[in-house]
């Protein structure tokens, strides 16, 4: 995968979009502490570094990037559990990494994973 | 400086607590598993921006935002993400401007103050009022003439 920092940071003007316009693209700080913050429990710095890495995003909401980290949030939650059904199936009380496999394979929507994680 | 996607991971401990809390209690999970969730977790926020971006770009906009991430959860087949994701958006607005409106109020305290402290000082040293006109600029940012 190509990685082209985005421009955002480096005097970029900044979007006025959407009621997050304040504090749009040039992607500030993102805030790992204080308000927003105590809504997350990945740190916004990360996700947001993910976003950076697509070279066809130039900028990016802040509130975008919350919303990202909470879609991750219950994307793990999601899979953990579906997972974890499988291992139910093996009646076993630890996930292996075997059901991830199999809940990719059953469940459509993890469909974008296939071949992704090995 | 490029970043690899090696490098493009979420924390591990975030991460296993997070399933922790999603499982009932008593239920393990072995190291290659949380891992291989983690590395699911940044390719979803990966496949995530790339179809946020696609309709940001549909929009004409440069600027990805929130309706966008939205749109692409849809996109994706996850719907029953999208009502935990508005709610938590709401309460995200509301707590960033709460934010804003305590850090502007303090802005207009601070100004009041330091105007006032300037007109003192303008007033007792008439004689030197080049170097404190430079002073001041170099003080304050939002200078007004006196």
């Amino acid at each position: 995968m190509e990685m082209v920092a985005a421009p955002a940071g480096s005097g970029a003007p900044r979007e006025e979009e959407g009621p997050g316009g304040e504090a749009a693209a040039a992607l500030p700080q993102a805030p790992t502490s204080g308000p927003g913050a105590r809504l997350s429990r990945l740190p916004l710095a990360r996700v947001k570094a993910l976003v950076k890495a697509d070279p066809d995003v130039m900028l990016a909401e802040q509130e975008a990037i919350f919303i990202l980290e909470q879609a991750a949030e219950l994307f793990v939650e999601t899979i953990a559990r579906d997972a974890y059904c499988c291992a139910q199936q093996g009646k076993r009380k630890t996930l292996q990494r075997r059901d991830l496999d199999d809940a990719i394979e059953a469940v459509d929507e993890f469909a974008f994973l296939e071949g992704t994680l090995d | 400086m490029a970043e690899r996607p090696e490098d493009l991971n979420l924390p591990n401990a975030v991460i296993t607590r997070i399933i922790k809390e999603a499982l009932p209690d008593g239920v393990n999970i072995s190291k290659e598993a949380r891992s291989a969730i983690s590395r699911a977790a940044s390719v979803f926020v990966l496949y995530a921006t790339s179809c946020a971006n696609n309709f940001a770009m549909k929009g004409k906009r440069k600027t990805l935002n929130a309706s966008d991430v939205l749109s692409a959860m849809e996109e994706m087949e996850f719907q029953r993400f999208i009502t935990p994701l508005k709610e938590a958006l709401e309460a995200y607005r509301r707590e960033q401007k709460g934010k804003k409106e305590a850090s502007e109020q303090k802005k207009k305290d601070k100004d009041k103050k330091t105007d006032s402290e300037e007109q003192d000082r303008s007033r007792d040293e008439d004689n030197d009022e080049d170097e404190e006109r430079i002073e001041e600029e170099q003080n304050e940012e939002d200078e007004v003439d006196n």
